[in-house]
């Protein structure tokens, strides 16, 4: 078998783009060409996508500038996501991109604070977050390195998904990529090996070497070599997702806010001059018309542009003889936290962790690619499933997302927290501890014990760091400029 | 700080350590380091009359991890346990007869292209360039062969800063430089042996251990370090032993000190042989050396009269046979007993990982340990086995890589580990490196890329093919890279001081030749 030289990428929106863009800046210098069959897309006018931090990363390797994208695409950051009630009940968390607290005697924060609200200490985690704290105050905080000895601070996006897909595509067409659109795509297997030999659209046959799926929960590639599919239906609560898109507020929120109702949650997610809103609910409990109303009243917005799809969770083999699937094709995760975009990327990452060359096959490449895909992939789900274990909202859905089975994984996660206020660590893990940490706490998980080292440190000393801290947090929060201002400096175009 | 105040006072957690070896001592002082003494009282229980395995007188890089936490004087540590520098371990014989390579604290090369050295490497040697051994492209090595030392750079572009560096020393010594500085914080020792063991009714948790004197010790927690006997975890409690002689199947050693020679090397040396393998471990007063070999493969008359032969300078001793199996315990902390050391698992010490085991488990011990409001907790037990099984099962991977890849055609053991059936996790990582150049990469446990790579290479397991990103450097500059980066470590290494030098330089009183 020789190495793989053409490359197709055959699928819709971000991840068909985001894919071939990817694939070919890093490949076409070394002599792989990259092709893409274009499929009817599936993003309208009200999806976006609320992205986790290390998009950042994967725009600067493919030379996506931040400003000009926000510009072109009307985006904005976001610091992390509210999780609200909308009774008003169940009280509010953030779940911020960055550390809470910087390390006190070489002993880990969380700890001391643990022991500091166990003693009486009545301030909240994300109150020592810089990421949280400007979130709150409506202000962006861009790290630099002050901050970042005080701890991490990162950020992500409200990115109008297909805006973006389009802001790619021109990117695929500067990048040299063959682009030809289709209404429908079959691929065609080499009868011998059950390869995929070539793909045939109505416009006419592309060949190729390597077969990306980048078609979405259809996986129109991958399904025809193996039709398999490990189901997580019953994982989740919510099987119908409705997008829709209000006007914008004012001043711009800097983060997400998720509110949840009886029957499912309806997220907000800020953008210029708009409002994505994206609903989750189970269609047995309430009526499609029933949930536009929700989302409605919920969000407080009039909303336009509503599309409601099916969502059903679940994994594939993501690499089966030459095809990938990346993307929905590969898996399919459960809106809460907005890790779609952030499952693409662990992907393309992935495949070019070990591009294969040299003519000697890479049936163990492609079986590490699964493997570490695949315990990446059970990892974002398992902080998804842990969110719904959690959870304490009043109403039936949420009930059946505390009775759902969970992965044995996000059992012992919680069991330990609630046990020791530990997380847990595992390979090929998205969510960093600061993120289960808040998910745990936000949840009201007040554990049995903190870790007792912590009590070597005079309390006296450890009261005065936490004021320290607390006084960091604030200046540098007062510092920052608030998002408007932010975005108004990056929205004006240099000029070159 | 309270001195030897006896644990009688019933509010405190009570924790006993049985054993006094490298791992009580290790845990002692960790646990009266970490914990508040108003929560916890520590006893540790050893016996004069058993002597302790003393094993692990080399190390790895993470111990200094360790002595920092204590806030150990590194010179004055040196000094007391009689240490020397470790820049690595040199692996001779152990593919071909007379194959030499070493496995170094340091990376090889740079990151060129986004991608990981050995894809560059392995592109240029199947272009045909004149590449040279991996080796060469480490200065931790280059150092190592040249017998120097000195701290690793901190300005993080020199090739200087690309190494870390472990330690040799007595481990007797370590044990009884840590009794020292725990029993004066607060560690209540006591000389004795233990007789009984008292469980609760139901018979899971111990109790109390009776001791000859009569005296009856009772506890909240132990933490059995009673070596190979495991005295609590495996005899008592008889959790499940995880055999895995059919990877290891070493299973004595006959250990023998002689007098150093000149130079002092700042690395290991373990030496194949027919019937297993001979480690040299240089310290400043002494050589240590031992010859691990399988009863099965050859008798102990053999063995003795291979490692006497091998030993390079007059033997300071008669040799000391021990004996041991490879595995470790299905579970290390079961009830109100944990195993740490010896008692919950042995590996041959080819890659140093005796005390990295031990440090581990104690870490992950100050973490988990239980207090009193919880009391016995099976959820942090669970996460304490959890991470032992990690640690052990991908160290055991590790050392079974230096046997499944050796070349050593018609010699019994050497036949049997070649084509014996690896793990399945051990069987996929060399498989994969062999199809594409990728490297195991985990974050959990031992041993990194680096690690992985030097022992591959180094006993001849070579990729057919490598990430293609790679090729995004044109070759003729990919050779120039090479040939500059080779260059490079050589001059910087031809430059440091000796290691015998180093030594005493900081340690002030070490009499050694100065000369390389």
């Amino acid at each position: 078998m020789s190495a793989p030289t053409r490359i197709v990428v055959a699928g819709r929106d971000t991840a068909l783009w985001l894919g071939a863009v990817m694939l070919a800046r890093a490949l076409e210098p070394v002599g792989v060409t990259v092709a893409a069959v274009e499929l009817p897309a599936m993003t309208g006018p009200a999806d976006v996508h609320a992205t986790l931090p290390p998009l950042e990363a994967l725009h600067n390797r493919i030379g996506i500038d931040e400003a000009a994208l926000l510009r072109t695409v009307g985006g904005c950051f976001s610091l992390g996501h509210n999780f609200t009630d909308a009774s008003g009940t169940v009280p509010a968390f953030l779940h911020a991109y960055g550390a809470a607290g910087a390390s006190i005697a070489d002993r880990d924060f969380f700890a001391y604070w643990l022991k500091a609200r166990r003693y009486g200490l009545p301030v909240p985690l994300e109150e020592f977050s810089l990421a949280a704290a400007a979130a709150r105050h409506g202000r962006l905080l861009i790290p630099n390195e002050e901050t970042e000895r005080y701890g991490r601070s990162d950020y992500g996006y409200h990115l109008p998904a297909a805006a973006y897909a389009q802001s790619l595509r021109s990117l695929a067409g500067k990048a040299g990529i063959t682009i030809c659109s289709a209404r429908t795509v079959r691929p065609v297997l080499d009868s011998e090996t059950g390869d995929i030999a070539a793909l045939d659209t109505e416009s006419g046959r592309v060949e190729g070497d390597l077969f990306v799926d980048a078609t979405g929960p259809e996986a129109a590639l991958i399904a025809a070599i193996d039709p398999a599919r490990e189901s997580w239906r019953a994982l989740f609560p919510a099987d119908r997702v409705l997008a829709a898109c209000g006007p914008g507020i004012a001043p711009l929120p800097v983060y997400a806010e998720g509110r949840a109702w009886d029957g499912g949650w309806t997220a907000l997610h800020p953008a210029i001059g708009r409002t994505h809103v994206v609903q989750a609910y189970a269609s047995d409990a309430c009526s499609d018309d029933a949930a536009l109303d929700r989302a409605r009243s919920v969000s407080g917005l009039a909303l336009d542009d509503a599309t409601i799809r099916t969502l059903d969770p679940g994994r594939r083999t993501a690499w089966r003889r030459n095809c990938i699937a990346i993307g929905e094709a590969a898996c399919v995760f459960d809106p809460v936290h907005g890790v779609e975009l952030h499952a693409i990327q662990l992907g393309l990452v992935q495949l070019l962790a070990g591009f294969p060359a040299g003519n000697g096959g890479y049936e163990l490449r492609r079986a590490e690619y699964n493997r570490v895909i695949h315990a990446a992939f059970d990892r974002v789900r398992d902080f998804q499933s842990a969110h719904y274990a959690l959870a304490r909202y009043a109403g039936g859905f949420w009930a059946r997302g505390r009775e759902a089975p969970r992965p044995e994984a996000v059992t012992h996660a919680i069991d330990l927290f609630r046990a020791r206020g530990m997380v847990p660590p595992f390979e090929e893990e998205s969510f960093l501890p600061d993120s289960w940490r808040a998910l745990f706490v936000g949840h009201g998980i007040v554990p049995d014990s903190y870790p007792p080292a912590v009590d070597r440190t005079p309390p006296d000393e450890v009261k005065a760091q936490l004021r320290r801290m607390l006084g960091f947090v604030r200046e540098q929060v007062l510092k920052a400029p608030t998002h408007d201002q932010y975005l108004a400096r990056i929205m004006v175009k240099p000029l070159s | 700080m309270q001195a030897n105040l006896p644990p009688s006072s019933s509010d405190r957690f009570r924790i006993v350590i049985l054993g006094g070896g490298t791992a009580g001592w290790m845990c002692a002082a960790a646990l009266v380091r970490q914990l508040d003494p108003a929560d916890y009282s520590l006893t540790l229980i050893e016996s004069d009359d058993i002597g302790t395995v003393g094993v692990g007188e080399a190390t790895l890089p993470h111990i200094k991890t360790f002595n920092d936490m204590l806030g150990l004087d590194e010179a004055e540590f040196l000094r007391d346990t009689r240490g020397s520098i470790k820049l690595g371990i040199e692996f001779v014989g152990w593919n071909r007869p007379d194959d030499r390579y070493i496995h170094p604290f340091g990376t090889f090369g740079e990151p060129w292209a986004g991608v990981d050295f050995q894809h560059s490497w392995t592109r240029a040697r199947l272009a045909g360039c004149d590449v040279g051994s991996l080796q060469d492209y480490s200065y931790a090595i280059a150092l190592a062969r040249a017998n120097g030392f000195e701290f690793p750079s901190e300005d993080t572009s020199s090739i200087r800063s690309t190494y870390s560096y472990a330690y040799h020393f007595d481990a007797g010594l370590y044990a009884a430089f840590l009794r020292d500085w725990a029993t004066t914080r607060g560690v209540h020792r006591i000389e004795g042996q233990v007789m009984d063991v008292g469980r609760d009714a139901g018979g899971g948790h111990v109790e109390s251990l009776t001791l000859k004197s009569g005296e009856t010790l009772a506890g909240d927690l132990f933490v059995d370090c009673s070596g190979f006997r495991s005295l609590l975890v495996g005899q008592t409690i008889g959790t499940g032993w995880r055999d895995w002689s059919q990877w290891l199947p070493c299973d004595r050693a006959l250990a023998v000190p002689c007098e150093r020679v000149a130079p002092l090397t700042p690395y290991t040396r373990a030496t194949a042989q027919r019937g297993g393998w001979i480690w040299r471990i240089p310290l400043q007063h002494r050589t240590g050396n031992g010859h691990v070999f399988s009863s099965s493969f050859c008798t102990e008359d053999d063995a003795h009269a291979t490692l006497m032969g091998g030993i390079d300078a007059p033997a300071l001793a008669e040799p000391r046979l021990l004996r041991f199996q490879a595995g470790r315990r299905a579970q290390a902390w079961a009830g109100n007993c944990v195993a740490i050391g010896l008692a919950g698992g042995f590996l041959e010490p080819l890659e140093s990982t005796s005390i990295f085991l031990i440090q581990a488990a104690v870490t992950d011990l100050v973490d988990l340990i239980p207090t009193r409001a919880t009391g016995i907790d099976p959820r942090l037990a669970a996460e304490f086995n959890r991470l032992f099984e990690i640690h052990y099962d991908r160290a055991r991977d590790f050392v079974v890589l230096h046997y499944a890849a050796n070349a050593r055609v018609g010699e019994p053991l050497w036949d049997h580990v070649r084509t014996m059936a690896l793990p399945d996790t051990l069987a996929h990582k060399i498989a994969l490196f062999e199809e594409c150049a990728a490297a195991p990469e985990y974050t959990l446990g031992l041993f990194s890329r680096d690690s992985w790579l030097s022992v591959l290479e180094g006993q001849r397991v070579l990729p057919r093919a490598w990430n293609r990103l790679a090729d995004r450097i044109p070759l003729d500059t990919l050779e120039t890279r090479l040939n500059d980066l080779r260059a490079r470590i050589a001059v910087n290494a031809a430059d440091t001081p000796s290691h015998a030098a180093f030594l005493a330089a900081y340690c002030g009183e070490v009499e050694l030749e100065r000369a390389r």
